[in-house]
């Protein structure tokens, strides 16, 4: 009750009026804003600037902090509708990545998904999909994932730890480009004590920092409920997934690549009957990512290898993202899900079939599809179907022939003219060919289907119309002048190529006319009819330079099959390009090949003329501008701003000024442009004025200016709305000509010859990826890297050992040769890795751009046994430098001689040599004994063949050895094997066996190598040096003090051993003596003996006595403290009473 | 070497040679070029284009070429570019221009900086001349790379036809890839120079041709400037001869450059005249700006492949009507490098008569080349 009392008081209110909210409001109006610099206002000593050095070290602070902030800045090139989002989930086996991905899939879609099997993609936004991976526990398909993945789900037991499968895949992420990672704890139900809980927690954290990066998030999931995480925890979770932001991998934004969520096996039956081998037509199904896929790219199937793309083609997407956006969240027919390998998925439309899945089992019998089927691809196809093209195909054969001889007849001479009009073309000729083909288009496509006769009639009509208007008009407009160059080029040439360039420009329009008809039978095309209409004359341009060009198999393909699929425009084609190479045969084949339009000395007309002085007339600083440059238009432009009503006077007022000093020529053009400004509306100017304006601010207004990083930023963003817009209002079908395959399309790309084994041995389960590859990087080289042996890895690794290398898309089999760059920028040979240091290392692999990150792996089996004593797998890691044909490895090498003979300072060598050719290759080189005595060879001596004079600095001696050390050229042998791991059979793609080590086979077959000799180890035996006897000279043996010289007389020694002792034998009298003193000393010793026990007694009892005293003491004074100290607290007490 | 055949590309006819050569070089794909001159009386290849084939040679690291007995059919596998310097004797069957073109087109991507000597006709009337190169092909270079320090082309000493003794010196730095552009703006053509060069004839001549060649250019714009270059002695080549380069600038640093050498008297071309000589370079120069574009019609060329190399980001710019040898370049380039440009008539919403003829845009999403032999620290 009393607590609550304060939360009960009333709240203070704010005057609104009165003589201090009148000052306050004042104030706020004053600045617009609260004012907030109170206290400098108050107290403005306080702020003043005092210390320079602090304000100048203050200012450099900020500086740094800014530029620390400040990336290269990259041209964005995310597409409008990018690819589903790659979510790999990672971890080692029994961590529950199944469930994960099921309780995701099940919270995104609300469906239950049971045996999931490869990629499933689902839509989890308005603007974001996802397709998650599960990855296998597989060296390889960590690899091939990490190279993928956008963001990797890393899974870990907590109740066990981290494993070492969490740290590789970490480490593979680092060399490829890191993606997002996410930690994920399971296995926390586990744990019961909740003290460990926590601890455990907090060192799985601080360990997952030290690997990614501080404050990397971590997720827990505390346990399953009936098989599933808990709602809420994967909830969050997925929450967190589809916020996520992404930052371009290098790697990726130059790359394109595809996760292959779906394949055909397109090969016909038959050939399959017969030879279950055979080579296969393989269709692979995914949506592009990174950049463009271009179709000429060579690409690489990690796990299988190069392969050339034979077509692709743009399908509609199987899992699209909501088309409008009406609500705040998805509906529930929006939220699509889309796994082929898994049996999800809905009806797929393909470029010749409809695919629909029938739920689990996958069966690939694409071609027989019955009747119903073909109607309902009919229906919904975009293309053109089988029955369309069959008959199409009757029709174009007629036209194509009669086509052929046409161009038979014309077309005798080469494509010359760049421009596509000609004089002798004229508009009633054209407008009688097109009426003339018209109507033999009717007649033929009388025995037609009856509703496309009408339809292509009417059109035609309309269509005809229109060109021939929007025909005319074009050449009005662009020949007035062009008409006149024409003639002149063609004077200027030989009649002959006149005809033929005329020629080929009719021949180029009946083509697109064809061309055009044909487009119009096609449904889905006629929409688009306006547009190419608009475009035509572009399509002649790129027509006249890449020959038909909507065919996409040009030039290729020499030898066509008469492949069902590719329909009559393949015939029709055909033809043409057979007439193009005869052309080219002919006549272009074997001229001189000139970059210059026209050789130098061709005869050129005048252009003095003054005809042809108007067409070339404002190319000159001294002919008219352009408006928006001309300087007396912009003056004009600036006195309508001033004043709109008077623009006319003023216009008319500048035009008289500027008559005055320009020529007459100028005049003409004045009086026409003010007849122009007069003309348009308000509307215009107030556009030019904006222009203007624009132009204005990008000049002036930008303060910005100086800041080259900002400068920078603002090109870039530029070039990537550029790259966004200028194809938007292209066909889809030319813009992926032009600019590729956007990422985002999805897409269906054909290889031919295919190994059976690819189909066979198909594991869904592995990731199927298909990496574009750039120009020259489908070629084989000398990679020069830079490479470390990873710290964690137990061996050092050994120059000619083969190891498997991740490095681009590929995964590789090579032989690495070690080396280390001398100051002297010289590879020297290394036999071993260096512990703790970077080396270089060249192998033959394929040509990667320089700064790639790659690793290195010596085995990549998944083998129980093997795993545990080898740890951590990934035995070094490093990144690309250069790359080349050819290595320069240079080993050690030293050259033994010895000498022969040896004058002063001259000296015969030999057995450096075999030969005399020999020596002379090495005339004037150093050389050096072992005693470091330099010297030079001079000349091969004839008689020991080999055998060389040579000078040195000092007189060396018989017994030296002489050292020549030079270099030796090692090359790394040209071995390059691709790793098929996904051409094995599934109970063996993770034993995939290559070349194996020279100490592999060794440990295999039991060999050992035979032991030096002189190696081994041996007793050590030391012979006795007899040394020579001292001889003192008699003189110095006088000098010396009697304790040194030397005693002639038997020494002690040889005494005691040379000297036989005579026995004594006491008298009786001495005996008793002798017995005496015997006895006298015993009692004497046995006296002692006693005394020294007794003294030994007392001092111990003593000790005890002290000892005694000493405790009764200490009792004494401990009863006394205690009796203090319970006196004291009893005063205490009383005191604490009292008070 | 390790090559996948399927890889191959073939040709036929030694037509585009060069081209082919320079486009499998760069791409690294190798070539087969078959019936070279089978029905002349000498088949085979010439003396140009084995020379050129040796520069090749020198300037890279790995190439390998086979020929067939008599020379007919080519097999060319690419290696790497290497660069540095290289000292090589042109054959006198071509200009020194023949050369230095492919190697403008090859010394962006070498390994090392490109210090090429280069020996032989310095101009002829099929080959653009070292001028040309120097005014237009390497002008066209600057706008694609950032920084140009390192580019430079030393004319040494001329040299006619038919003995040549012409020298010159290229050098070319080396980059990671050239940058796209937006080239749409050509301007007005604000100043003419040019050189007037007389090797070994009166000294006389070059005046004669100047002043004609002004005669006709003056009716156009008054800045018009144009040297004579002296040449005395072993810089004067072996042949005699003259010969006119003039080059016209416009307000956007574009140049149009044309020239004009004389005919060889000695292996019975009729005499040339120095007036007429000058008359026919400027007309021929009036011919160019007519033409018009951000590029120059003979380095169209460069252009091209420096658009098609560069970043993945779209490159425009505006040329004038392409030539025979620049349709065909792109028809190569598609083949090399798979990359289609899209052409199209340049649509102005200003009335531009009298500014030459009608101007071709040609639009492209650059491959993302980079240089694959340099190396990295």
């Amino acid at each position: 009750m009393e607590n609550a009392e304060p939360s009960k008081q009333k709240a203070h209110r704010d005057r609104h009026s009165g003589r201090k909210t009148d000052k306050k409001k004042a104030k706020k109006n004053a600045d617009g804003a609260i004012v907030e610099n109170d206290a400098k206002q108050k107290n403005p000593k306080a702020f003043a600037f005092n210390s320079a050095i602090r304000a100048e070290r203050r200012f450099r602070r900020k500086q740094d902090i800014n530029t620390k902030k400040e990336h290269i800045p990259l041209v964005d090139r995310t597409p409008i509708e990018p690819p589903p989002l790659l979510v790999a989930v990672v971890g080692p086996p029994k961590v529950g990545k199944t469930t994960l991905i099921n309780s995701l899939i099940k919270l995104f879609t609300k469906l239950p998904l049971t045996d999931i099997k490869g990629p499933v993609t689902i839509v989890t936004g308005k603007k974001r999909r996802i397709t998650f991976v599960e990855c296998n526990n597989d060296i390889n398909s960590m690899i091939d994932l990490a190279k993928v993945a956008d963001l990797a789900l890393l899974l870990c037991d907590a109740s066990f730890g981290f494993e070492m499968e969490v740290f590789e895949f970490l480490n593979i992420c680092q060399v490829h480009g890191m993606p997002k990672i996410m930690g994920v704890l399971t296995h926390l139900d586990m744990i019961k004590n909740s003290k460990t809980l926590k601890t455990t927690k907090k060192t799985l954290k601080h360990r997952f920092w030290t690997e990614v990066y501080p404050g990397a998030k971590l997720f827990y999931l505390s346990g399953i409920l009936h098989g599933e995480y808990l709602k809420n925890e994967s909830k969050n979770l997925g929450r967190f997934i589809s916020v996520m932001k992404f930052r371009p991998l290098q790697w990726r934004t130059t790359h394109s690549y595809l996760v292959g969520d779906r394949y055909e096996d397109l090969t016909n039956q038959e050939l399959i009957r017969q030879n279950p081998k055979c080579d296969r037509n393989v269709a692979l199904y995914g949506y592009v990512r990174g950049v463009p896929l271009k179709k000429e790219n060579w690409v690489h199937i990690p796990g299988f290898g190069d392969q050339k793309i034979h077509d692709v083609s743009f399908l509609p997407d199987p899992c699209p993202l909501p088309e409008q956006l009406k609500k705040r969240a998805l509906i529930e027919k929006e939220k699509f899900i889309y796994a082929p390998f898994s049996g999800v998925g809905g009806i797929v439309y393909d470029k010749d079939a409809v695919y629909v899945e029938l739920g689990g089992s996958h069966s690939y019998k694409n071609r027989e599809e019955d009747e119903s089927n073909t109607i309902v691809a009919n229906l919904l196809d975009v293309k053109e179907t089988l029955d369309e093209k069959m008959k199409h195909s009757e029709l174009q054969i007629f036209t194509g022939g009669d086509k052929l001889t046409a161009e038979d007849i014309d077309e005798s001479d080469s494509l010359i003219a760049p421009e596509k009009n000609s004089q002798t073309h004229s508009l009633v000729d054209e407008k009688f060919k097109q009426l003339l083909k018209k109507s033999f288009e009717k007649v033929n496509a009388g025995d037609r289907i009856r509703r496309r006769v009408v339809f292509n009639d009417k059109e035609n009509v309309d269509s005809d119309h229109d060109e021939l208007l929007s025909d005319a008009e074009d050449l009005e407009k662009d020949n007035d002048s062009e008409v006149d160059q024409q003639d002149m080029e063609n004077e200027e040439s030989d009649s002959e190529k006149e005809v033929a360039n005329s020629a080929n420009e009719e021949t180029d329009e009946e083509e697109s006319e064809e061309d055009d008809v044909k487009w119009k039978d096609d449904l889905m095309k006629k929409a688009r009819d306006s547009f190419f209409e608009r475009h035509s004359s572009n399509q002649n341009l790129m027509k006249l330079v890449y020959g038909s060009f909507d065919n996409k198999k040009a030039m290729e393909t020499v030898g066509m099959e008469e492949g069902s699929d590719d329909g009559i425009g393949e015939l029709f084609k055909k033809v043409s390009r057979n007439q193009h190479e005869i052309r080219e045969n002919k006549d272009i084949i074997n001229l001189t090949e000139s970059s210059l339009s026209l050789p130098w000395d061709s005869v050129m007309t005048d252009w003095t003329d003054p005809q042809k002085i108007i067409l070339i007339s404002n190319c000159f600083v001294t002919g008219k501008w352009k408006e928006s440059e001309d300087a007396s238009e912009l003056l004009k432009l600036d006195d309508a701003d001033l004043s709109d009503k008077d623009s006319e006077v003023f216009g008319d007022f500048e035009d008289l000024e500027t008559g005055e000093t320009h020529k007459a020529k100028d005049e003409t053009g004045e009086k026409r442009k003010r007849e122009e400004t007069d003309k348009p509306s308000d509307t215009a100017l107030i556009e030019k004025k904006k222009k203007l304006k624009e132009r204005f601010d990008a000049e002036y207004d930008n303060t910005d200016k100086s800041n080259h990083y900002e400068e920078l930023k603002m090109q870039n963003e530029k070039q990537s709305q550029l790259n966004k817009t200028v194809f938007e209002d292209m066909p889809e079908d030319m813009r992926v000509q032009i600019e590729g395959f956007r990422p985002g399309m999805y897409v269906r790309i054909e290889f031919k010859n295919v190994p059976a084994e690819f189909i066979q041995h198909f594991d869904p389960t592995y990731p199927l990826i298909i990496g574009a590859l750039n120009m020259g990087e489908e070629n084989i080289g000398y990679v020069n890297v830079k490479i470390k042996k990873h710290r964690w890895y137990k061996k050092i690794l050994k120059t000619n050992d083969p190891v498997i290398i991740s490095l681009g898309w590929r995964r590789f089999q090579t032989i690495p040769y070690y080396s280390k760059l001398e100051d002297d920028m010289k590879y020297r040979y290394l036999k071993y890795t260096p512990e703790h240091l970077a080396c270089n290392a060249h192998f033959w692999g394929p040509i990667t751009p320089q700064g790639t990150g790659f690793l290195a792996l010596q085995v990549i089996q998944s083998d129980q046994e093997a795993m545990k004593h080898i740890g951590f797998r990934i035995a070094a890691t490093g990144s690309v430098q250069e790359l080349d044909k050819s290595t320069k490895i240079m080993k050690k090498l030293k050259l033994i001689g010895h000498p022969l003979k040896i004058y002063k300072k001259t000296a015969f060598i030999k057995g450096m040599f075999n030969s005399s050719l020999e020596v002379a290759r090495f005339e004037g080189a150093r050389i050096k004994t072992v005693s470091g005595i330099r010297g030079q060879i001079k000349k091969a001596v004839n008689k020991p063949e080999g055998c060389f004079r040579a000078t040195f600095e000092d007189k060396i001696l018989l017994s030296d050895i002489v050292f020549c050390r030079t270099w030796y050229k090692v090359d790394a042998p040209q071995f390059y094997s691709p790793v098929n791991t996904l051409l094995l059979p599934p109970d063996k793609k993770g034993f995939w066996k290559g070349l194996r080590s020279t100490g592999e086979i060794k440990r295999e077959l039991g060999i050992r190598n035979a032991a030096n000799q002189d190696s081994m180890y041996t007793d050590i035996e030391r012979e006795q040096k007899p040394f020579k006897p001292l001889i003192i000279p008699n003189k110095l043996q006088k000098a010396l003090p009697y304790k040194d010289k030397p005693k002639h007389g038997v020494k002690l020694s040889e005494m005691k051993k040379g000297v036989q002792r005579v026995s004594v034998i006491r008298e009786p009298h001495e005996q008793k003596i002798s017995t005496m003193m015997k006895m006298l000393r015993s009692s004497y010793d046995q006296k002692q003996s006693k005394l020294k026990e007794e003294t030994k007694k007392r001092l111990e009892k003593h000790r005890q006595e002290i000892e005694a005293i000493e405790a009764d003491k200490g009792k004494k004074l401990k009863q006394k403290k205690k009796e203090v100290f319970r006196r004291k607290s009893k005063a205490q007490q009383k005191e604490k009473e009292r008070g | 070497m390790s090559v996948n055949r399927e890889n191959v590309l073939s040709y036929k006819g030694s037509n585009f040679f060069r081209q082919r050569l320079v486009l499998s070089v760069l791409s690294g794909k190798p070539i087969f070029i078959s019936d070279i001159r089978i029905l002349e009386d000498e088949p085979g290849l010439r003396e140009f284009e084995v020379s050129l084939i040796r520069l090749l040679d020198k300037i890279t690291n790995g190439t390998t070429v086979e020929l067939n007995e008599t020379g007919t059919s080519v097999y060319f596998l690419p290696g790497l570019l290497y660069g540095g310097e290289v000292d090589h004797d042109c054959s006198l069957e071509r200009g020194v221009g023949y050369y230095l073109e492919a190697l403008v087109m090859l010394g962006l991507f070498c390994k090392q900086p490109l210090k090429a000597t280069l020996k032989g006709v310095t101009s002829n009337n099929i080959d653009p001349s070292v001028d040309l190169v120097k005014t237009s092909m390497l002008q066209t270079m600057r706008k694609f790379i950032l920084d140009d320090e390192g580019l430079d082309l030393k004319i040494s000493k001329r040299g006619l036809r038919p003995l040549g003794g012409g020298e010159v010196i290229f050098k070319c730095p080396i980059r990671k890839q050239t940058r796209p552009v937006q080239l749409s703006d050509f301007g007005m053509v604000k100043r003419i120079r040019g050189t007037a060069y007389a090797l070994r004839v009166s000294p006389a001549i070059a005046n004669r041709m100047v002043d004609k060649a002004k005669g006709v250019l003056l009716q156009f714009i008054p800045d018009v400037y144009i040297n004579t270059d002296q040449c005395r002695g072993k810089q004067s080549g072996k042949s005699p001869g003259f010969g006119i380069h003039l080059v016209a600038e416009t307000t956007m640093d574009v140049c149009y450059s044309s020239e004009q050498v004389s005919n060889v008297v000695s292996i019975g071309e009729e005499t040339s005249v120095p007036e007429d000589l000058g008359a026919a370079a400027a007309q021929r120069l009036l011919y160019e700006i007519y033409l018009g574009g951000v590029i120059d019609s003979t380095s169209q060329s460069v252009a091209i492949l420096c658009m098609a190399l560069g970043d993945k980001d779209v490159s425009k710019v505006v040329m004038g009507p392409l030539s025979d040898y620049s349709i065909w370049f792109l028809r190569h380039l598609r083949e090399f490098f798979g990359i289609t440009f899209k052409i199209q008539h340049l649509e102005d919403e200003e009335e531009n008569t009298g500014r030459g003829c009608k101007k071709i845009l040609l639009t492209c999403v650059g491959i993302g080349y980079t240089n694959l032999s340099k190396r990295t620290i």
